[in-house]
């Protein structure tokens, strides 16, 4: 081998073991430290009147009927555990759920936004994805942009009567899909490409995050239909008892 | 289980003052991510390694698995940060495809390799708060500094579910594997449904009779612990502050 062969089989190899090692991506956190400050900020600004407005819901539904804090946190806990969870997946390698398409369909929007960011600090503080500075944009990205098109989408397809297990699906795979998008342009502001600025930075994310991200959402698509189904199969009553949260708007 | 929540209670720091290590932390952590520095960063690692490992007496070898959690994170995205496509090469290395080159600039491997040090060290200061440091004691400084105590209520009562939850989720998922549940991918998308839906009928059935308990027990929409306190050492506190200025002095010399 010449020596530049040499070099470039070296290089092969070191990626190689990396990757080999590297405990495969998880969702689409943002990980501790890895925005500027102004960023964090920033991002944590524009979550607060979401946060607001589902804190306001929540309290108005608990001075009506106290009982409903245990069926909240429950679901919160639902949440955290689902995401915490490995899912079966066709490669082969480990992965999680994000649980924000399946939180939006059966909580509402103004609910997962407060249970969100709590389940996003367990998860900074008890798993280490994520973290306590990225907390504004993984919020914004994972339990505010994501849930709103989820819940957008399941409403428009129950409107034009389309097939519910064919909304649920679409739902939760594009909830998941804008998610990843959110965050690559969150890291594609903060970052931008030296040739192209934002724009070309934010390809550049979208492009290395898609081959771990797009199958995902297919799976966490996928799962949320079967969960779905199987929880109007066996629990009508109880759905109702969750529905009672998604008026809360 | 939860290994981060499982070694916290063993730590040797857990009954040191609560907010003297949140503090620590969160000031800390905010240093890093200022600074980018290089040098503070291997300060910061350096330190923290010593007091969770060395004081903490966390195990070396979880420590260091738990660090590298975020290394694909790391090298995908900070990947996208130094490769870039374009039709001039720029200063660093350029390799040629075609018209177009995937160049980058020594500005740009610089700034890489101080967003990787501090990053990592930012997740070092997490590490040595949730490693140190019980839930529940984190939850009472929020309580602390005024977090709404809404938010302080659903996190004790989420943070208590989220146990209950995991091991009732992890019972049937070993009876699923015990009956081959988790062959193929097919049957394990069909599992993994059945048990999050089970999971969510259990969790609701539960919420109700939890509530029934708490409410014999005098529930008034308040939940009270009785909080243990650990009073912060002199020494402690100076050790901190110290340390602090110290990074503040770093952050305004602008250190490499």
């Amino acid at each position: 081998m010449s020596k530049r062969e040499k070099i470039v089989m070296r290089a092969v190899i070191a990626f190689a073991v990396l990757f080999a090692v590297a405990p495969v991506a998880n969702a689409m956190h943002i990980m501790e430290g890895y925005l500027p400050v102004s960023f964090c900020v920033a991002w944590g600004v524009v979550c607060l009147p979401f946060l607001a407005a589902g804190f306001i819901s929540l309290k108005k539904k608990l001075q009506e009927n106290r009982r409903v804090i245990t069926l909240v946190a429950m679901s919160g806990a639902f949440v955290f555990v689902i995401s915490s969870l490995k899912i079966p997946s066709v490669t082969g390698s480990c992965s999680h759920m994000t649980g924000t398409g399946l939180g939006a369909i059966l909580l509402g929007p103004a609910a997962v936004s407060v249970l969100g960011i709590i389940v996003l600090i367990f998860q900074a503080v008890l798993l280490a994805h994520g973290g306590l500075t990225t907390l504004g944009a993984n919020t914004f990205s994972m339990a505010i942009a994501g849930p709103l098109v989820s819940y957008g989408i399941y409403k428009l397809c129950g409107k034009c009567k389309v097939n519910k297990r064919i909304s649920v699906f679409l739902a939760a795979f594009l909830g998941d899909l804008f998610t990843y998008c959110v965050t690559s342009i969150q890291l594609a502001l903060a970052y931008p490409s030296e040739s192209g600025g934002v724009a070309a930075s934010a390809v550049k994310f979208l492009g290395v995050f898609a081959p771990t991200q797009v199958p995902l959402a297919v799976i966490e698509g996928i799962l949320t239909v079967v969960i779905v189904i199987a929880l109007e199969t066996y629990a009508r009553p109880e759905l109702k008892a969750v529905g009672f949260l998604k008026e809360a708007k | 289980m939860i290994v981060i929540d499982k070694l916290c209670y063993s730590s040797r720091l857990r009954y040191t003052n609560a907010e003297v290590k949140f503090t620590y932390a969160i000031l800390t952590l905010l240093f890093c991510v200022i600074s980018r520095s290089l040098v503070m960063a291997a300060i910061v690692l350096t330190v923290n390694g010593i007091l969770t490992v060395g004081k903490g007496r966390i195990p070396f070898v979880v420590y260091r698995r738990l660090m590298l959690i975020p290394l694909a994170f790391i090298l995908l995205s900070t990947g996208a940060v130094i490769v870039n496509v374009s039709k001039s090469p720029l200063d660093a290395y350029a390799i040629p495809i075609g018209s177009w080159y995937m160049t980058g600039s020594r500005a740009s491997l610089m700034f890489a390799a101080r967003l990787i040090l501090s990053a990592f060290a930012a997740v070092s200061c997490l590490y040595f708060l949730s490693l140190n440091t019980t839930m529940t004691d984190i939850l009472g400084v929020l309580a602390k500094i005024h977090c709404p105590q809404m938010m302080v209520e659903l996190m004790l009562l989420i943070y208590r579910f989220i146990f209950v939850l995991t091991q009732t989720a992890s019972a049937i998922q070993t009876s699923q594997k015990s009956r081959l549940g988790y062959q193929d991918f097919k049957t394990s998308v069909r599992s993994f449904g059945q048990m999050a839906a089970v999971l969510f009928i259990r969790a609701l059935k539960r919420s109700n009779a939890l509530y029934d308990a708490m409410e014999s027990r005098g529930y008034d929409g308040r939940i009270r612990v009785l909080q243990e306190s650990y009073p912060p050492k002199r020494k402690e506190i100076v050790l901190v502050v110290l340390f602090e200025i110290a990074l503040l002095v770093g952050c305004i010399l602008q250190l490499p």
